[in-house]
């Protein structure tokens, strides 16, 4: 045998091996009666793949509560098997890497060659986007957990149904709470920078901060992008500090957030008060890893485990969901897929049907029980968005989300200005 | 002596074609969606990694750039249909036109430079575009364009229930880009060019303008990236800076072209029939199951393929066809072949 045809057999055998493996290999789930697929499609590689699984183990246990029964769990469907009479949710996974056409394409895939019947998804605004024009032209339901643009549901979709707070309410929630702290805490604020990772989110976020910003009469003074994953943040620091307004909106995902805070640190440089969309900042990992240097920021959050006193159902349910990430609790996020595989769940066992066309009627006539919101409930606007969605705004004090505003929502006082670098 | 215009080999790509063009009617193809976005998907990357293969292949200047041209035919289409309201048509021909006119302006500069310093300076180029069209307002910056649910047909270049459309459209490109640079191996200007590859000083010794040829040809292959940038926007009815102006996008043109087979007219087809499916089928596979198992075996097949055969998909049939026609195998490893 020749040392070429020994080459070119092991080619035929590896190829005819990946061959079966796509002939054979894993993917949809087995078969069976009574059983609904539900697809998600969220970033478990890339940037923010940490975000991502934890948003694919919070609709997991979601699954794992509506499948079986969970007398001590206090949420809709824990005391019943399935829905509808004995049907249970199985899920498809899908990873979007965070990219719009990867996005798209596993939506596709998930609709047409793994036969889910509805996806739950996808963490990035930009992948939501062209994801859940492909559920709109199919005609099946886009449930979106966590994606805060608020163009996802200006687009009057009808299959379209957001549970998260959009960045146009957390920017007015920024303004307001300015507002009370120039008038109760005398924090003397009247200038604003804006940093924002240069994204579908990011930018949109910065809009709406702006828009936010002028109504409320403060001035925006710096207005700095940045590129999303930098290894570098010293210019857009050094353009902040310059400029030095008095509080700091901040857009900053995932690893981004952590070296944006460390450089203010390098810098030496804090405004008095830095308030962050649903971003790097509310995630517990990375709170942990920044340690004493995440101190007296700000953000909007939709859930921290000091909310306990607030939402008591959610802690049996983080039990689950803990054993599924290692011990990290919920984040602001991941509680919001959960809330929407619920909602779903709860719309589809209401509606006695599964004919998408009824259940997203249903989805949008009633208003639902949701012990995992922060408002209790959830009801729908046309285009899809969650009216009831609330934030509180909290502050990082000893390692914990302290609740600072609404005031009436508060558990602890604001620290203000942010205490110096060099006082810590 | 100059290669006869039609031969065997011909033949065989052309029953090959007509094997493309009735595939979608076969069941097996047009029942699965999925089968059918991983054909549309070959045929389209096999397009531009041709449009690369005439400026990286047969005239040997390595670029990195080549995304850029693509975005901007991209960005033709998109902006036609999302800021103009329109149909794509024009945006594509604007953008086919704009992309070879920046190739002119940015490449005359850069040709100057030489081996990695000409791959180097085609890196920056690429940062530089996308730098500047994410904070580009007009071409909706970070933002990006997204597409409204608008008729789908012909005239508009955008089919919502179906992917036939769509594959016939890609494999109009592929007989495009293929098409031209099949014209370009048997016409003067491609032995110009692989005169310029071969040794630029030796073909300037024979009166061959290198500059000019190198000009045209970037300015042909970006023209054709474009092309088979607005075809991507059309498909995904999305389109930011970093989807098409990235070095990602970029290095699946030369990664394509590469494991193909670079200077060949058949190297792109091969390098997209494998890379593609491994890409699309690694990821539907393995992908949910999360922690980037997809990619550490789409990694791990590229290295074994690259180690195992250095010359290309192409060394691989080449070896196949001495097997069967009885002759000594060609030797592994080292420099990949380069037919002429």
């Amino acid at each position: 045998m020749t040392r070429g045809f020994s080459s070119l057999s092991r080619w035929i055998v590896f190829f005819a091996v990946i061959c079966l493996l796509i002939g054979f290999g894993p993917g949809s789930a087995p078969a069976a009666e009574k059983v609904i697929k539900i697809g998600t499609l969220f970033p478990l590689t890339g940037p923010v793949a940490s975000a991502g699984q934890r948003c694919q183990a919070a609709v997991q246990t979601a699954v794992e509560i509506i499948n079986n029964r969970h007398p001590g769990i206090k949420v809709p469907l824990a005391k019943q098997a399935g829905i509808m009479n004995g049907y249970k949710i199985v899920l498809v996974h899908a990873d979007s890497q965070g990219k719009p056409d990867v996005g798209k394409a596993e939506a596709e895939r998930l609709f047409n060659q793994e036969g889910v019947w509805a996806i739950i998804g996808s963490y990035n605004s930009s992948v939501s986007k062209p994801a859940s024009l492909v559920a709109e032209r199919m005609k099946r339901i886009f449930m979106c957990g966590a994606s805060s643009s608020a163009a996802l549901t200006k687009r009057n979709l009808n299959f379209f149904f957001r549970l998260a707070p959009t960045d146009e309410t957390e920017s007015i929630e920024f303004v307001d709470a300015l507002q009370w702290m120039n008038k109760k805490k005398n924090a003397r604020i009247k200038t604003i920078g804006v940093i924002y990772e240069n994204t579908e989110f990011g930018k949109h976020a910065a809009e709406e901060a702006k828009k936010a910003a002028a109504h409320g009469g403060f001035r925006v003074v710096a207005d700095v992008p940045f590129s999303p994953g930098a290894t570098n943040l010293n210019s857009e620091v050094q353009t902040l500090k310059k400029s030095n307004p008095d509080a700091v909106f901040g857009a900053v995902l995932g690893a981004d957030y952590s070296l944006w805070v460390r450089t203010m640190k390098q810098s030496n440089w804090l405004p008095k008060a830095a308030l962050n969309y649903c971003s790097g900042y509310q995630d517990p990992v990375i709170m942990k890893q920044l340690g004493g240097d995440a101190e007296y920021f700000m953000g909007a959050t939709a859930y921290s485990p000091q909310f306990a006193g607030l939402m008591p159902a959610v802690a049996q349910v983080e039990k689950i969901f803990k054993t599924k990430t290692g011990g990290v609790p919920f984040d602001g996020d991941s509680i919001q897929e959960a809330v929407a595989m619920l909602v779903l769940a709860q719309a589809i066992d209401k509606a006695g049907s599964l004919d998408p066309d009824k259940v997203a009627k249903t989805l949008h006539a009633n208003t639902w029980e949701s012990p995992l919101s922060l408002g209790g409930k959830v009801a729908f606007q046309k285009g899809g968005q969650n009216k009831l969605a609330k934030s509180i705004l909290t502050q990082i004090q000893k390692n914990e989300y302290k609740r600072i505003y609404p005031e009436k929502m508060s558990d602890s006082t604001i620290v203000l200005p942010m205490r110096p670098w060099a006082k810590r | 002596m100059q290669r006869k215009f039609f031969n065997g080999t011909d033949a065989v790509w052309l029953a090959f074609l007509a094997a493309l063009a009735l595939a979608p009617l076969v069941p097996a193809f047009a029942a699965n969606s999925f089968r059918m976005h991983v054909m549309i998907l070959i045929l389209l990357f096999a397009g531009m990694s041709q449009a690369w293969n005439i400026i990286g292949g047969y005239c040997g200047q390595v670029s990195f750039g080549h995304s850029v041209f693509f975005g901007i035919g991209a960005y033709g289409a998109g902006m036609a249909v999302v800021t103009y309201g329109g149909t794509p048509w024009p945006g594509v021909i604007i953008g086919m036109v704009l992309a070879a006119a920046v190739a002119v302006v940015i490449s005359y500069p850069c040709f100057k430079l030489s081996g990695h310093y000409f791959a180097i300076a085609t890196f920056a180029i690429v940062e530089i575009f996308n730098r500047g069209f994410l904070v580009w307002d007009w071409v909706g910056g970070a933002l990006g364009l997204d597409y409204p649910l608008i008729e789908e047909g012909l005239a508009n270049l955008m089919w919502h229930d179906s992917k036939t459309e769509y594959y016939y459209a890609a494999l109009a490109i592929f007989i495009v880009t293929f098409g031209i640079v099949r014209w370009l191996e048997g016409h003067r200007f491609g032995y110009y060019m692989r005169a310029v590859r071969e040794g630029q000083e030796t073909a300037e010794s024979l009166g061959v303008n290198s500059t000019a040829v190198k000009l045209a040809a970037m300015s042909l292959s970006a023209a054709l990236a474009a092309l088979c940038g607005a075809f991507f926007v059309q498909y995904n009815l999305r389109v930011d800076p970093p989807m098409v102006m990235s070095l990602d996008m970029s290095m699946k043109f030369v990664l394509i072209t590469i494991l193909g087979g670079s200077g060949t007219l058949a190297g792109p087809l091969l390098g997209a029939a494998v890379l593609i499916p491994l890409q699309e089928y690694t990821r539907a596979f393995w992908g949910g199951l999360g922690g980037g198992v997809d990619l550490i075996i789409f990694g791990l097949l590229i290295i074994i393929m690259v180690v195992k055969q250095p010359a290309g998909m192409i060394g691989i049939l080449r070896s196949a066809g001495k097997f069967f026609s009885g002759k000594k195998s060609a030797e592994r490893g080292g420099e990949a072949h380069v037919s002429s």
